[in-house]
């Protein structure tokens, strides 16, 4: 399994790949992390195909770049299953076995739909985007501003602000919220770590009334709404139940058979009414007992 | 005749290799670490990081740093992609090593001309180029069609050799001459060991340190290249996570973080040290947690033996 980061999100992926892998009498004989680098994952694929495995599971850093990569596994004869993203040139059935991916306009759309409860319809908002080419991010991103601008008129996007860097993500949040001290809400592209600098400047600055609604569980937002602070939704996805489609899917591929060209998996809005549920649907485990306390409160 | 004194310490880095080398040839036999092709992945693996870590020896060994690497690394990839959509592999070529000279030639000229310290130079010209980096494609990677300039930069081979292996041989075998037999070298060694010394004793320390620096910018173009030759295309993420295994490679190698001592081959076994890692680990089947608790632990056992102080000598 060739992932692209480590993190929640690839941890559950990974574990919900291992279990049904277990289950199939399929053996896991090597698993790697690119950090973002193209070229890490390049190595990183060569090196597992030293192995001759049978079946490749991976997200790809980037479709240009590391396309050589996967297309060069593939003529050596491993199926390849796919998360999120075909590289540059590779063909479903030829190349890949079948795509496996969250549905990314909806998730962008939830969290539309969210932050326009939150601020009741009207209000200004400011928005933080990826300011990286990564696919994912990016789709879920023009998402959202597709539907707050156009299905929500009272809605106004007054600041704009890219992350380029998501661990230094601090800076931007602050300059933001200093300068706009009446946002009723904003939009942060993912949780750990930008939007977890988000809120720390929304406390840092001194704002109690702006609600964040941000992508993937994360604990400190999901402590801070089980508190009742300024995270109103998180939207997540169901990683685990994407890493098991993968794995039946490269079943598939192993018996000769067709697996579907795509599987979709589905995405939900968590809120403090649905904490507890939303963490086992999503992750397969409960909130940190932080989270789960301050509920009980 | 009086024989010279072996240090022991010296060696480490190759034993230390060569035990790695073995540990997996042993525990992973029957896993494919030992096939060719896995051996000569490591090679092309480890190539752009053995380019810059020749030219880091003489910047190190100059008492000098260049942080900004791994964003040259960036620039000098896009704008060879860039320029491959529209003009020959050629020029594309030399406009990506014109950016690892140019970048080479601003970090020399401030801390030569302006007294500045490399490490502030650098950082200020890091974030720079990854800006201008991000910003010449809008973030976009771009695609390299041209079989060719693959062949000769990353993907080809001759006979069974990869193209890469020539360009860290190359590299190592320039390096070593330079740093080892030719004058510019010992100057390196003196500007880094002892500046008002070197200065006294006629060498040009700020000419000096301004040729490491465009050496280092050079290199880390070349790396930029190699990265597009073998990717067979180029993206603004490219060498973002090199600079630290670089320096790491340098540093186990036996070059001084502070100047006066370096060696361009023990750079290169560190480079080999680092990929071995990695690759071993990987075919362990280690999780990518435990691969870096074990590359953390390896290191940390190296540079120790490499540098701990002899016995009775004092702080």
């Amino acid at each position: 399994m060739a992932w692209h980061q480590s993190s929640d999100f690839t941890t559950a992926v990974s574990g919900g790949a291992h279990d049904e892998f277990k289950e199939l009498g399929i053996r896991v004989v090597a698993e790697t992390s690119a950090d973002f680098d193209a070229a890490k994952q390049k190595s990183d694929v060569e090196t597992i195909e030293a192995k001759r495995p049978s079946v490749l599971l991976t997200l790809p850093v980037d479709p240009v770049v590391t396309a050589s990569a996967f297309k060069a596994a593939a003529r050596q004869g491993t199926k390849i299953v796919l998360l999120s993203e075909v590289p540059q040139g590779m063909e479903y059935g030829r190349d890949y076995v079948d795509l496996v991916t969250d549905d990314l306009f909806q998730m962008g759309k939830r969290a539309a739909d969210a932050l326009a409860a939150a601020v009741g319809d009207k209000g200004k908002i400011g928005y933080f985007f990826h300011d990286a080419n990564h696919y994912v991010t990016n789709k879920r991103d023009q998402a959202f501003l597709t539907t707050v601008t156009g299905n929500y008129p009272g809605v106004k996007v007054v600041a704009k602000q890219g992350i380029a860097d998501p661990t230094q993500a601090g800076e931007e949040a602050n300059a933001v919220i200093l300068k706009n001290p009446d946002l009723s809400g904003v939009y942060v592209t993912f949780s750990q770590p930008p939007g977890e600098d988000v809120l720390a400047a929304l406390r840092a600055n001194g704002n109690a009334r702006t609600k964040i609604v941000s992508l993937d569980l994360d604990a400190p937002l999901a402590l801070d709404m089980a508190r009742g602070g300024h995270t109103f939704a998180l939207i997540a996805d169901e990683p685990y139940d994407l890493g098991r489609a993968m794995a039946v899917s490269a079943a598939y591929g192993l018996l000769g058979r067709k697996a579907p060209r795509f599987v979709i998996g589905p995405s939900l809005t968590i809120t403090k009414s649905n904490l507890v549920e939303g963490y086992r649907e999503s992750l397969r485990r409960y909130p940190p007992a932080s989270v789960m306390k301050a509920l009980h409160k | 005749m009086r024989l010279r004194a072996v240090e022991p310490r010296r060696y480490v880095v190759y034993v230390a290799f060569l035990l790695i080398v073995a540990f997996f040839a042993v525990t992973l036999h029957d896993e494919g670490f030992l096939s060719e092709t896995n051996l000569l992945n490591i090679v092309r693996q480890t190539t752009p990081v053995t380019v810059m870590a020749v030219a880091v020896v003489f910047v190190l060994s100059a008492g000098e740093i260049d942080l900004s690497l791994g964003s040259v690394v960036a620039l000098s990839a896009l704008v060879t992609a860039d320029v491959m959509q529209t003009q020959s592999a050629v020029l594309a070529v030399a406009a990506g090593i014109g950016v690892g000279v140019g970048v080479g030639a601003v970090n020399g000229l401030f801390v030569t001309l302006l007294r500045l310290p490399s490490f502030l130079v650098t950082l200020a010209t890091m974030g720079l180029v990854a800006g201008l980096a991000r910003s010449v494609t809008n973030l976009e990677s771009v695609a390299v069609e041209n079989p060719g300039f693959s062949n000769v930069f990353g993907s080809g081979n001759v006979g069974p050799i990869p193209s890469l292996a020539f360009w860290a041989l190359g590299a190592v075998a320039l390096g070593h001459l330079a740093f080892r037999h030719r004058r510019f070298g010992a100057h390196v060694v003196a500007a880094g060991d002892n500046a008002a010394a070197a200065r006294a004793a006629g060498i040009r320390v700020d000419r000096v340190r301004f040729t490491v620096l465009l050496l280092s910018g050079a290199a880390a173009a070349l790396a930029g290249i190699l990265y597009t030759g073998r990717l067979q295309g180029a993206s603004y993420t490219l060498g973002a996570q090199d600079l630290l295994t670089v320096y790491a490679a340098v540093v186990i190698g036996g070059t001084r973080l502070v100047g006066g001592e370096g060696s361009v081959v023990g750079a290169l076994v560190g480079s080999l040290i680092m990929g071995t890692l990695t690759n071993g680990l990987i075919l362990w089947g280690l999780s990518s947690s435990q691969q870096l608790i074990a590359q953390g632990v390896v290191l940390l056992l190296a540079i120790a033996l490499t540098f701990r102080e002899p016995m009775g000598a004092t702080a």
